[in-house]
């Protein structure tokens, strides 16, 4: 078979809005991921025994079982479960998220192990209230030197985001879908989707071992 | 609402072939993707340009691909070839193409950690590359490679989750097979998660209890990937 790159190009506009999209999705679940992980980091740390279990349950969880039964799950059993009807979109997007959550927990303990004990103290002595321990001294620090692993678990959201398409977002791996279904070319629609992925995931794990290198350069 | 978990039950065949069907190809492609790994790890720390860029460029290709999209290359592009591959086959083959990249990062991670001085010693003892390789670099690498390992093992086999969209019956697949059956799209995925993290747990239990007997570094390999 002789591969028709030239017919298909000038198809390929789905393609690009799809990729647009796959980003959009990718960003905002990135987001909701580094809130749920900073929530379950912040419960590891509680005094209350039964918080810290659910947030080391929810953690098992989520790196327990597949993204995709994790994306069913949220598409086809929250709606009976709760009454709460959320379309595909939103569910999506909170799957992904809070699947990342647990992923970006789990930076966030690497780099909350590496900040002395003492500053928990300190802060506790000045007499700052909790939640400004927390947010104005903790969190600060830890963000500031998991910002690579951040980056690369940006990469990590945007290739699970295919999955999405099992639960009709019309994200990049849909819109090819579609458009083989359409064109009946799928070897120039798959390689050309394929060419995508891999220069957006190639560029943002490129940018992570950049910052990494200078994160390395400015430690004692 | 109500929960009709013995619907579940009724249609338990299905999801007890689903289990074998998911542990099958995890048990098949594991391995393999070690095998793969360690040669392309081989390739990929090879002092040889032409030798070590074909890794460089296969390790980067999968690692920046997501799962599926292979998956669709392989089933979707290949029979316009006159390759026609069953989906089980499609599986094992992608599976172990893509933990074989990660596997070899892992493996070069841990010649990496191997003090350089031991591959000058075994040179000057005048052992040969092969021998040196696979007698002394290779034992020292359990300990770093055991972990990391584990859980690239551990995420093969939550992606063979992924094989339910090309038809592979396995676990996900029988729960949408259930769930088209019985309209209880709760109690079916719900139990299917159940399978899949007491499957995921009982594995890092066996990693760990195994670990502990290397005596393995514990990394914070938590983090590498899913």
């Amino acid at each position: 078979m002789d591969l028709q790159y030239l017919e298909i190009l000038p198809r390929t506009e789905p393609l690009f809005i799809g990729m647009l999209y796959t980003i959009f999705v990718g960003i905002i679940a990135c987001l909701v991921g580094i809130i749920v992980g900073t929530a379950l980091l912040m419960m590891r740390n509680n005094r209350i025994w039964i918080v810290r279990f659910i947030a080391n349950a929810y953690g098992s969880f989520i790196r327990g079982t597949p993204a995709l039964v994790q994306i069913l799950i949220f598409y086809y059993a929250l709606a009976p479960l709760t009454g709460i009807n959320i379309g595909p979109v939103t569910a999506g997007i909170m799957a992904v998220g809070f699947n990342s959550g647990a992923y970006v927990a789990e930076i966030l303990r690497g780099g909350l192990s590496r900040i002395p004990k003492g500053q928990f103290e300190a802060a506790a002595a000045l007499g700052l209230p909790k939640h400004k321990v927390w947010f104005k001294v903790i969190l600060p620090q830890v963000f500031h030197s998991v910002i690579p692993l951040l980056v690369n678990e940006f990469t990590m959201v945007i290739k699970i985001t295919p999955l999405l398409s099992t639960i009709t977002l019309v994200e990049l791996t849909r819109a090819s879908q579609m458009l083989y279904n359409e064109t009946f070319r799928p070897v120039e629609v798959l390689t050309i989707t394929a060419l995508i992925y891999f220069v957006i995931c190639y560029a943002i794990s490129h940018f992570g071992e950049v910052l990494q290198r200078r994160s390395l350069k400015f430690r004692p | 609402m109500e929960f009709d978990f013995l619907a579940i039950w009724d249609h338990r065949d299905i999801l007890i072939a689903g289990v074998l069907t998911t542990l099958l190809i995890s048990l098949i492609s594991i391995p393999i993707a070690i095998i793969l790994g360690a040669g392309t790890c081989l390739l990929r720390i090879s002092p040889k340009r032409t030798m070590r860029w074909p890794a460089v460029a296969y390790i980067e290709l999968m690692r920046n691909i997501p799962l599926l999209i292979l998956i669709f290359m392989v089933f979707y592009a290949l029979p316009f070839y006159g390759i026609r591959i069953s989906g089980f086959t499609t599986g094992i083959i992608c599976l172990s193409a893509y933990g074989a990249a990660y596997f070899a990062e892992i493996f070069r991670g841990g010649v990496e950690a191997v003090p350089k001085g031991q591959f000058e010693a075994s040179r000057a003892l005048g052992l040969k590359y092969g021998f040196y390789m696979r007698r002394v670099i290779f034992p020292q690498l359990y300990s770093y490679v055991f972990p990391p390992g584990s859980n690239i093992a551990l995420t093969m086999i939550k992606e063979s989750s992924l094989l339910s969209m090309i038809t592979v019956t396995e676990l996900t697949y029988a729960a949408s097979d259930i769930n088209g059956r019985t309209f209880a799209p709760v109690e079916t995925f719900a139990t299917i998660a159940l399978i899949y993290w007491g499957i995921s747990t009982l594995f890092l239990k066996l990693a760990g209890s195994t670990q502990a007997r290397l005596g393995a570094h514990d990394s914070n390999s938590a983090i590498a990937l899913r």
